[in-house]
């Protein structure tokens, strides 16, 4: 106890007053850079296991004809000092990386970065769009089956929510294609169609976004829009339900346990009635943990877009290490490592991670004062 | 117990769980090998030439998948590799998430009790392989898998020295290398391990925070005992009950994860790997069914149930594995935590 107040005198001295909000961001900015340089010296920790030849593909000079080079690595191991101390070379690497130069991958045959960074729209749209749908219907959906337990919508909720988490969603992914793009030919797998490729690659049609339903709109073509939705309901609908069910569920938990509590009656007891009970306050308590586990589990959604893009022949940023994952990738006949476009896709993941869990902690802060006060029970 | 057992969830969680350790148990019996010294999880059928897959007939009880190799193509029974591959099934299942299950609870446990700025550093490392897509990991070990190979044997050209190509450079693999090519080491498991700790350490991390406040920690100190008894005999059987929760339910979705990355392609190990008994690198032969099956699910003009029996038993056993054990999970999470639920 006596700690602890010592502690805060200490700690009172180089206090600057800001608002909690205002501490809370700051703070969580600052963990970021520290989480992202912590990841990084994890990524770099993964090469130092592997002999310095497999490192210095991660420096591999952008070429035409293979045969010209000669002891290609072994030059490139002593021009980047890969025999050096591994800190070293770690912040030679780093600093590589901050100026924009992920190294060139053999397979795409061209720069890492500007490559992720082409496919990223198409990722960013089937990312999306399922956080749209599953955030909300979510939300709603556990909300709403745990205010009416153990009655006809939570039956009918943990039904649906069990079948969704027990169906393996590459499974529910083959489910999908064949009922609805053999059986009944209306969602074919890819991102644009036949007419819509043309018409978008056509000089009168305006990239904005890069997303193909928004730039549709924006062009005034609902047809490329239309389109696009087609090609996005089922890697959407694979891609959300699981995490749907998931959400669903730890919000249904949550409803319960708020429901229980002495708030609620007070509410209950001053006049309102159960709706305005549940909807005013409970809800913002409830929607607490599904948020916190969503941010949590945020780095399984990469995972999830990486299975859906591959099964739906979906163009995205996993086309980067997934260029061709069902048959072993050749060039003149011989495998071709490549270091770059491995690290770079691993380093492109976790920077969109971060700031995803990022939102959804500040989401969080946002509807809890207590996160953001730092106050802990 | 009696009581335990009125719940028909409780019972058919067991009785689940249950049926996969028996089949896997039993394999030799339910579907023997043809060489029984040496079982393989795959059995050709030889002298069949037919390029359809065989409906189930007398030799193999729920038909063949069929393989086409560079030459010819080989018939596997599918009810032999249903079966054979319960025991790699479980086998993934139980080594990943117990060793992930003691990692992560160590690393709760210690930081938790020791507290102060060791917790706040263990916190954030825990944040930071949180932010790691399982994917990345796997790719990752998986090139490096592939990248010995090519050192080893000089596959590609960047290994070759121009300067003398009859003299090879010598490139000696490193440990985590040679690991992975002797089949110690699964590029999944090793990435599975790697990157989900997290949870265990989190939740236990929690509890212990609370959980060290109590009397009976500060009477075991009084009475004498040190950091390790009072975390490994006090504190361990107190906070341990949502770490199995979770343990139970991970098995299930590991081994689906598993699934799902070797359908995709992704598996680490390299070609069909025909050996069994590797503890540390099973072959997920219920997915390398589906694999085989794949091109036959969306491709039969429109129906996808004229040829069922190449993925559907496949499906349905990992459908079946997965809900087992979440329901067991969810039994345990019950019994284990009965003021949460």
């Amino acid at each position: 106890m006596i700690q602890s107040q010592s502690r805060t005198a200490s700690g009172d001295r180089f206090k600057i007053d800001l608002p909690p909000l205002a501490r809370f961001l700051i703070c969580r900015v600052i963990h970021i850079f520290v989480a992202i340089v912590g990841a990084t010296v994890v990524l770099y920790g993964i090469m130092a296991m592997t002999p310095a030849e497999t490192r210095a593909q991660l420096y591999m000079p952008p070429w035409d004809s293979p045969g010209g080079t000669k002891n290609l690595l072994q030059t490139i191991i002593k021009e980047q000092g890969l025999d050096d101390p591994l800190p070293v070379q770690y912040v030679r690497w780093a600093s590589r990386l901050l100026q924009g130069d992920w190294g060139w991958s053999p397979i795409m045959r061209e720069h890492v970065l500007p490559a992720m960074l082409r496919r990223t729209p198409a990722t960013v749209e089937l990312t999306l769009y399922s956080l749209l749908l599953f955030i909300p219907l979510g939300l709603t959906s556990g909300a709403i089956a745990g205010w009416k337990r153990r009655r006809l919508p939570d039956r009918g909720f943990q039904l649906i929510a069990f079948i969704a988490t027990s169906i393996p969603p590459f499974v529910l992914a083959l489910v999908l294609l064949a009922i609805f793009y053999v059986a009944l030919p209306w969602f074919p797998p890819g991102r644009n169609g036949m007419a819509a490729r043309s018409i978008l690659s056509s000089s009168s049609f305006r990239a904005f976004t890069g997303l193909v339903t928004i730039d549709g709109l924006l062009n005034g073509r609902f047809d490329v829009t239309l389109d696009g939705l087609r090609h996005l309901v089922l890697p959407v609908v694979t891609l959300s339900l699981s995490h749907w069910a998931t959400l669903g569920r730890v919000t249904r938990t949550a409803m319960i346990e708020e429901l229980s509590k002495d708030y609620v009656n007070t509410a209950r007891g001053k006049g309102l009635s159960m709706r305005e009970a549940v909807w005013v306050h409970a809800l913002r308590n409830a929607f607490i943990p599904g948020i916190n586990s969503s941010a949590v589990s945020a780095a399984s959604l990469v995972t999830g877009v990486f299975v859906v893009e591959i099964i739906f022949a979906y163009p995205g940023v996993s086309k980067v290490i997934g260029l061709a994952p069902l048959n072993n990738v050749t060039y003149m006949g011989a495998a071709v490592p490549d270091m770059a476009a491995t690290m770079g896709f691993a380093l492109y993941s976790i920077l969109v991670v971060l700031p995803l869990m990022f939102l959804l902690d500040v989401l969080q802060a946002l509807i809890d004062p207590r996160i953001r006060e730092g106050v802990t029970e | 117990m009696k009581t335990w057992l009125f719940c028909w969830r409780n019972v058919l969680a067991v009785v689940i769980v249950g049926f996969f350790v028996i089949v896997a148990a039993a394999a030799p019996l339910l579907s023997p090998p043809d060489d029984p010294e040496n079982p393989t999880p795959f059995r050709v059928l030889w002298g069949n030439t037919e390029p359809l897959p065989l409906p189930p007939n007398q030799d193999a009880p729920l038909g063949t998948v069929v393989y086409r190799g560079a030459e010819e193509l080989f018939h596997f029974d599918v009810f032999h590799s249903l079966v054979w591959g319960t025991r790699a099934a479980l086998r993934f299942g139980l080594v990943t998430a117990l060793v992930t299950a003691c990692f992560g609870i160590l690393v709760g446990l210690t930081s938790g009790y020791v507290g102060g700025w060791f917790n706040s550093l263990a916190i954030r490392v825990t944040d930071v392989f949180l932010a790691f897509p399982m994917i990345a990991g796997v790719w990752l070990f998986r090139q490096i898998l592939f990248d010995a190979y090519d050192q080893l044997h000089q596959a590609t050209w960047l290994y070759v020295n121009w300067d003398a190509p009859d003299q090879p450079i010598a490139i000696v693999p490193t440990l985590l290398q040679r690991l992975l090519m002797a089949n110690w080491l699964d590029p999944l498991m090793l990435t599975f391990i790697l990157f989900s700790w997290m949870p265990y350490a989190r939740i236990i991390n929690a509890i212990v925070l609370r959980e060290k406040q109590e009397e009976y920690v500060m009477a075991a100190r009084s009475l004498g005992a040190g950091s390790a008894r009072i975390i490994f005999r006090h504190l361990l059987p107190n906070v341990i009950a949502p770490a199995i929760v979770l343990v139970a339910r991970d098995i299930g979705a590991l081994v689906i994860l598993q699934a799902a990355f070797t359908f995709v392609g992704i598996n680490g190990t390299m070609g069909v790997q025909w050996e069994i008994g590797r503890w540390f690198s099973p072959v997920p032969e219920w997915a390398r069914l589906l694999v085989m099956g794949r091109e036959w699910i969306i491709g039969a003009y429109g129906n996808p149930f004229t040829y069922w029996w190449m993925y559907l038993p496949a499906t349905l056993a990992l459908i079946l594995f997965g809900v087992g054990w979440n329901v067991l999970g969810d039994r345990l999470n019950v019994i284990l935590n009965p003021r949460v639920s």
